[in-house]
């Protein structure tokens, strides 16, 4: 009789061979040696699979200390982030009685004002909520989060704590330093006033309606308000977020300013920064230093000591220049009085635009151009500058890939989620900012809203990554999970991303839905992985 | 990642096993559990949480997925095991269950297409390629049991499945086939297939 097949043996070896075969199999067997070794070997082929298999593969699940219910561990959560947030809303109705939701209107996208200038906003609800001040608002939220972290690391605690989160504690030890020990004098209510004889030897955080200085600050100044004012002296920087800015006193120091407009009547130690829809230096104005601003309209009838770069809409100078005065925008005007020191030299669309008065006195070049604005497409710079980007995102989705690879290609399933990934990235986005300034004022300071926007403009960058290997993998379809199918599927990925940007209008939309769809992704793996593994 | 793998020890295959209840024992805390008794379910989960997290995590390819494919198991079990009538040992129903739970997974992933289609060349023929002896025993005396995992972890999805749902959660061939959605020969064409492939794959490590 003929040897039965692998395969039917295999069958047989599984006890999955119907009744009447594996009879006839039996028989068979009895008298044919080769099909009996097959035999044996595919029985061992079945043992050692079953054996090798009943280890956990990669990472083997760390051996369940405390067994939890997964039930009662969601609960659990849900418990502690229910009472941090009751006992946060408590804390903050205690601490003052704050109109927080008045203050958070300009967040909301769907308002008139939640889709103009979010820095215009912000400004624009800290003055108008008059009693929503920035100061404790933001000292709130600092403790809110505290609290958060607090309730949030006691629970991780209570779970196996592992030291990737060391990061996270080390933070949680810094917001716990820096809140109670912050050198900032904070005022705020409707008019804040600095005196004529009083001196504050602080920073000063003024948040009013109407933020006057008639006295001195010995530090900065950092103010927000629908109105700066400032007629006594600054001798740190003014910063300053408010519909209307002006100093007729002086500031020693710097001004870095987002307002809509900014009239300089007084004397500036050094330069003026920021962005704005007027500048205007008048007639008495000085500045020590320079101009970098981008603005709508800028007028200067004073005296700039070094260099003034605008990028304006349009520019009157009929004051002083010390030294170069570079323009890109729509259109510059020269008077008689105007001096410039320097050498003059102008970018704008149409040279009709540009008045020079005969009596203007510019000392060293004129040098006036057309901007003109070529298709990026005609370039080839372009390509090449496309290429590199292109390269560049390979070598760090293949860095990722390389070192995490698990998070990597969770990151890009996660993409998958659709409606998740992009609510949560449009909420990172949006919301990550607004934190950064927070911090930036109230908390940690500076460092750690420095560190916050590295790893924000990171995160944008990547969530490119995500997307394109999750794109690519949706076209090319590869059956095996291996780095190069990976890399093949983020090439793929990313080559239609990037022509898919440069369509007019859609692209613009759908490099916004990308990087929504990969922020979102990239946070929700970032929770997971920052949160300790279930006790599997 | 290899290092890792090899990191997975030995006794967590005692724990799994030596463990485990049986008879009796078993029988009243899974009629508790039936009654919606909380720590009868904590002690099934306790006894088969490796297990089940073992089965999630050989058939998804991350370890995340394959913890949300465990809680969502046993998150469901306080519903799912009213249904269990002890007509085949709980264990290999749980397995059942949770490998349910995985190709649903896969099959959200793949927004609803079935996760393993059936290729019409694959099914009919059974080569008679029975003269040889199978060379993967004799790989597998050589080879370390980890290397075996990881070859089965790197194989091919529709090859990795049934393999794993057969070797790993034992069930029967019409179990597998009713899972997957496939036809019973095609489940044993493909558990046949995974094997030659798991030979070639170690065949040529070992070389």
């Amino acid at each position: 009789m003929e040897c039965y097949s692998e395969q039917i043996v295999s069958i047989f070896v599984d006890g999955e061979l119907a009744v009447e075969e594996a009879r006839r199999l039996r028989d068979h067997l009895a008298t044919c040696r080769r099909c009996r070794q097959l035999l044996d070997a595919l029985r061992a082929e079945n043992r050692v699979l079953s054996e090798s298999l009943q280890e956990l593969p990669e990472e083997a699940a760390s051996p369940a200390g405390s067994p939890h219910l997964p039930w009662s561990l969601g609960w659990s959560e849900v418990v502690v982030v229910a009472a941090v947030l009751a006992l946060g809303s408590i804390v903050v109705g205690w601490i003052d009685k704050l109109s927080i939701p008045e203050a958070l209107q300009w967040l909301d996208p769907s308002s008139l004002n939640g889709r103009t200038n979010l820095i215009f906003n912000l400004s624009y609800y800290f003055a108008h909520g008059g009693t929503a001040m920035l100061g404790d608002y933001a000292a709130v939220v600092g403790k809110f989060f505290l609290l958060l972290l607090l309730g949030g690391s006691a629970l991780l605690l209570g779970r196996r704590w592992r030291p990737r989160q060391a990061g996270l504690r080390l933070l949680i030890v810094l917001l716990a330093l820096s809140l109670p020990g912050s050198a900032l004098q904070r005022r705020h209510s409707e008019f804040v006033t600095v005196a004529a004889n009083e001196t504050v030897d602080d920073t000063l955080l003024a948040t009013g309606n109407i933020v006057r200085v008639d006295g001195v600050v010995n530090g900065d100044l950092l103010a927000f308000g629908e109105s700066v004012e400032v007629r006594g002296t600054v001798k740190g920087d003014l910063v300053s977020f408010a519909k209307r800015t002006v100093v007729s006193g002086s500031v020693e120091g710097n001004i870095y300013n987002f307002s809509n407009s900014l009239d300089l009547n007084g004397q500036l130690g050094h330069s003026i920064y920021g962005g704005m829809q007027s500048l205007r230096v008048n007639d008495r104005g000085r500045v020590g230093h320079g101009i970098l601003v981008g603005a709508g309209d800028v007028t200067i009838e004073g005296e700039v000591n070094r260099d003034a770069t605008l990028y304006a809409g349009n520019a009157d100078v009929s004051g002083s220049i010390g030294r170069e005065l570079s323009m890109a925008g729509d259109s510059l005007t020269l008077t008689n009085t105007a001096r410039i020191g320097g050498n003059l030299s102008v970018r704008v669309r149409d040279l009709k635009k540009v008045h020079i008065a005969d009596g203007a006195t510019i000392t060293g070049t004129r040098d006036i151009q057309i901007r003109v604005r070529q298709s990026h497409f005609t370039r080839p710079r372009f390509y090449f500058y496309r290429a590199v980007w292109l390269a560049a995102a390979m070598l760090v989705g293949w860095l990722i890939l390389i070192l995490f690879p698990g998070f990597f290609q969770a990151s890009t399933h996660a993409v998958g989620s659709g409606w998740r990934s992009l609510g949560l990235g449009f909420g990172v986005l949006a919301g990550v900012p607004v934190a950064i300034i927070l911090i930036a004022i109230t908390l940690v300071g500076l460092p750690v809203s420095l560190i916050l926007l590295a790893f924000y403009l990171v995160a944008i960058y990547l969530s490119m990554i995500w997307v394109g290997a999750y794109l690519g993998r949706m076209i090319l379809k590869p059956t095996t999970e291996t780095k190069g199918d990976w890399l093949l599927a983020l090439l793929v990925g990313l080559l239609i991303l990037t022509v898919i940007r440069y369509i007019p209008y859609l692209g613009g939309f759908v490099h916004f839905v990308v990087i929504c769809l990969g922020l979102g992704a990239f946070a929700w793996q970032l929770y997971r992985a920052l949160r300790p593994a279930i006790t599997a | 990642m290899d290092a890792k793998r090899n990191n997975a020890k030995g006794p967590q295959l005692q724990e799994g096993k030596a463990t485990q209840m049986e008879g009796p024992d078993l029988e009243s805390v899974i009629e508790r559990a039936q009654g919606h008794d909380a720590e009868a379910l904590g002690e099934i989960y306790r006894l088969y949480v490796r297990r089940v997290f073992g089965l999630c995590r050989y058939m998804l390819d991350s370890r995340e997925s394959a913890e949300d494919a465990t809680s969502e198991v046993f998150l469901k079990l306080q519903r799912s095991i009213e249904s269990y009538d002890g007509s085949i040992p709980f264990p290999r129903w749980l397995l059942r269950v949770a490998g349910n739970q995985c190709i649903d997974a896969l099959r959200r992933r793949k927004r609803g297409q079935q996760v393993i289609v059936e290729a019409a060349e694959e099914v009919a023929v059974i080569e008679a390629v029975g003269s040889e002896p199978s060379p993967l025993s004799a790989v597998l005396s050589r080879e370390e049991r980890a290397q075996v995992r990881d070859a089965i972890a790197h194989l091919p999805e529709n090859y990795r499945l049934p393999l794993v749902l057969r070797y790993y959660g034992e069930l029967s061939y019409d179990e597998i086939a009713q899972q997957l959605g496939l036809q019973r020969n095609y489940v044993a064409a493909l558990l046949f297939r995974a094997k030659q492939e798991l030979r070639r794959k170690l065949g040529h490590r070992s070389k």
